[in-house]
């Protein structure tokens, strides 16, 4: 039974995480209509930051996870406003732009940090018992980071002009324009929101998980398998997947062990997209 | 001097002409109606108001502005609203966020202020507020669609075929609401295939065929020739 729980636990602590990612991934794609490659690119950089600001500048740990989510965030906005916005209307550009963006930090990253893992651990250590269940204290803190970041996404988009804004322009950019909507202001600030969640994500995760150059790739492949499977451009659908795909990871890797989460993932989207080919919450956008 | 003055607008969709060259004023206060087939112009003629097609040729002057160098998006806080052809409400958005997007960044007292108004006007908009306007009935979501272009309580109104498609009840409904936004002041410039339900709102018109101007007039002038042309 305690097994049930802590998987249960750290299910719902990969799932915040994956949440985070997947949110932004879809953010980018549902309102600009862009296929953001460099996504794992951005959190790989979080964790860079993050471990710069601590081991290099010897800040504290909770004010370096907000450096680097800020510096996300800038990096973002800048290339969405120099380099995606003049060519936003024309995909293979943009996912090439992304694509080389994503090539570009890596590189960075290895020239200055070399191929190997940083010694860059959660300042936090120790376990919280509760009769049998046992939780490391890092994992609780970052899910509830992740969580308060869910909320405060969700309060942007659902209760801001910004967000009210962004959500029409997904729905319709033409009509969203003339009625005043600036897709030249706005796409930056949508775009800086999704990084700056993907850095924040790779701040908080890197330390318990590792950091190094190429810590990205499996998050894009997660955000990308999260994304179809909640349904493309879909926020709620993006959040609920995300949740699955962390329970399934932790309980197969408690039950089953190893890799077998990967497989049972990729059956279930395979299986999704031939039943349900919008996704879990996607639908046919064309409205009524 | 007129709100609105389009001299010589010109409009090409590649090799296509949808407009040549035509010329229509709109002064402070008036109602003015296009009519004409389905074909005419008339919706490239609003578009091209509005931003959302680039002029060919001519110019279009706005309060004294030449648009030609005004992108789309700055279009409307010059006080353009605009209510297209098809409703194209946001389908994903509920009913009061969609009527909200029509005012952004104009501050919380100016869409407090415009949403009362607005609700006053379509008591549709308080009771279906949170429903996704995706899910509403073509009349309901011309009522969305009109109350999200005088959200920012513009001084032109473009309404391109409010009624089309409509069940008599909701063009009553619609024409009653058209002349409470007539009655604020607001300036109107609307199209229709189907003259009669418009003619009662315009004070003006303009008959459109074949991307031309073919004749204007006061609203007699015009129902007789729609009635010749069986645009009634
Ligand atoms: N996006 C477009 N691409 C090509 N041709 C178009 C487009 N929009 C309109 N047209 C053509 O332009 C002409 C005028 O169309 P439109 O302005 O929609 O007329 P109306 O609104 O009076 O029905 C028509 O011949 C139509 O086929
Ligand atoms: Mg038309």
């Amino acid at each position: 039974m305690h097994q049930f729980l802590e998987a249960a636990i750290i299910g719902v602590g990969l799932g915040a995480q994956y949440a985070l990612l997947a949110l932004g991934f879809t953010l980018i794609f549902g309102i600009l209509g862009v296929v953001n490659f460099a996504h794992g690119g951005f959190y790989m950089l979080g964790g860079y930051v993050a471990y710069t600001c601590v081991a290099g500048l010897g800040l504290a740990y909770p004010l370096a996870v907000v450096v680097a989510m800020l510096a996300t965030a800038a990096l973002g906005w800048l290339f969405e406003l120099l380099l995606i916005e003049p060519l936003i209307d024309d995909h293979l550009a943009t996912l090439m732009l992304s694509l080389g963006l994503y090539l570009i930090i890596s590189t960075v990253v290895l020239a200055i940090f070399g191929p190997i893992s940083m010694e860059f651990a959660f300042p936090v250590t120790g376990s919280f018992h509760a009769g049998s269940v046992y939780l490391p204290r890092e994992n609780l803190i970052v899910l509830a980071v992740c969580l308060v970041a869910i909320a405060c996404l969700w309060l942007v988009l659902f209760r801001t002009d910004l967000g009210r804004a962004l959500r029409a322009l997904a729905d319709d950019r033409a009509v969203g324009m003339a009625q005043g909507l600036r897709p030249r202001l706005l796409f930056p600030l949508a775009f800086a929101l999704a990084t700056g969640l993907a850095g924040l994500t790779g701040a908080l995760v890197t330390p318990i998980l590792s950091l190094a150059p190429g810590v990205g790739e499996p998050v894009l492949a997660t955000s990308f398998l999260t994304v179809i499977l909640g349904g493309l451009g879909s926020l709620g659908g993006a959040a609920l997947a995300a949740f699955i795909v962390g329970l399934v990871e932790a309980y197969t890797s408690v039950y089953f062990g190893g890799s077998i989460g990967a497989l049972v993932l990729f059956v279930m989207v395979l299986l999704l997209l031939v039943f349900r080919p919008t996704g879990l919450l996607g639908r046919d956008v064309r409205g009524a | 001097m007129s709100l609105l003055e389009i001299d010589g607008l010109t409009i090409r969709y590649g090799g296509i002409t949808a407009l040549n060259g035509i010329s229509i004023a709109v002064t402070e206060g008036e109602t003015v109606l296009l009519v004409g087939a389905n074909g005419a112009g008339k919706s490239s003629t609003i578009n091209a108001i509005i931003g959302l097609v680039p002029a060919a040729g001519g110019r279009i002057v706005f309060d004294g502005k030449d648009l030609a160098t005004v992108p789309c998006e700055r279009r409307a806080r010059l006080g353009i609203g605009f209510a297209p052809e098809g409703r194209r409400v946001f389908p994903r958005l509920s009913v009061t966020d969609n009527v909200l997007s029509g005012a952004f960044g104009l501050g919380r007292a100016h869409q407090k202020q415009a949403l009362d108004w607005l609700c006053s006007v379509f008591p549709l908009l308080i009771e279906r507020a949170k429903q996704p306007a995706g899910q509403l009935s073509g009349g309901q979501q011309q009522m969305v669609a009109i109350a999200r272009a005088m959200c920012s309580f513009p001084r032109l109104l473009l309404l391109d075929e409010p009624f089309l498609g409509l069940a008599p009840v909701w063009i009553q409904q619609i024409s009653a609401a058209i002349a409470q936004m007539k009655q604020r002041g607001t300036t109107v410039l609307m199209t229709e295939q189907m003259a009669r339900p418009a003619l009662k709102l315009a004070t003006r018109g303009y008959v459109m065929r074949g991307g031309e101007v073919r004749r204007s007039g006061t609203v007699a002038e015009i129902r007789e020739i729609a009635l010749a042309d069986e645009y009634l």
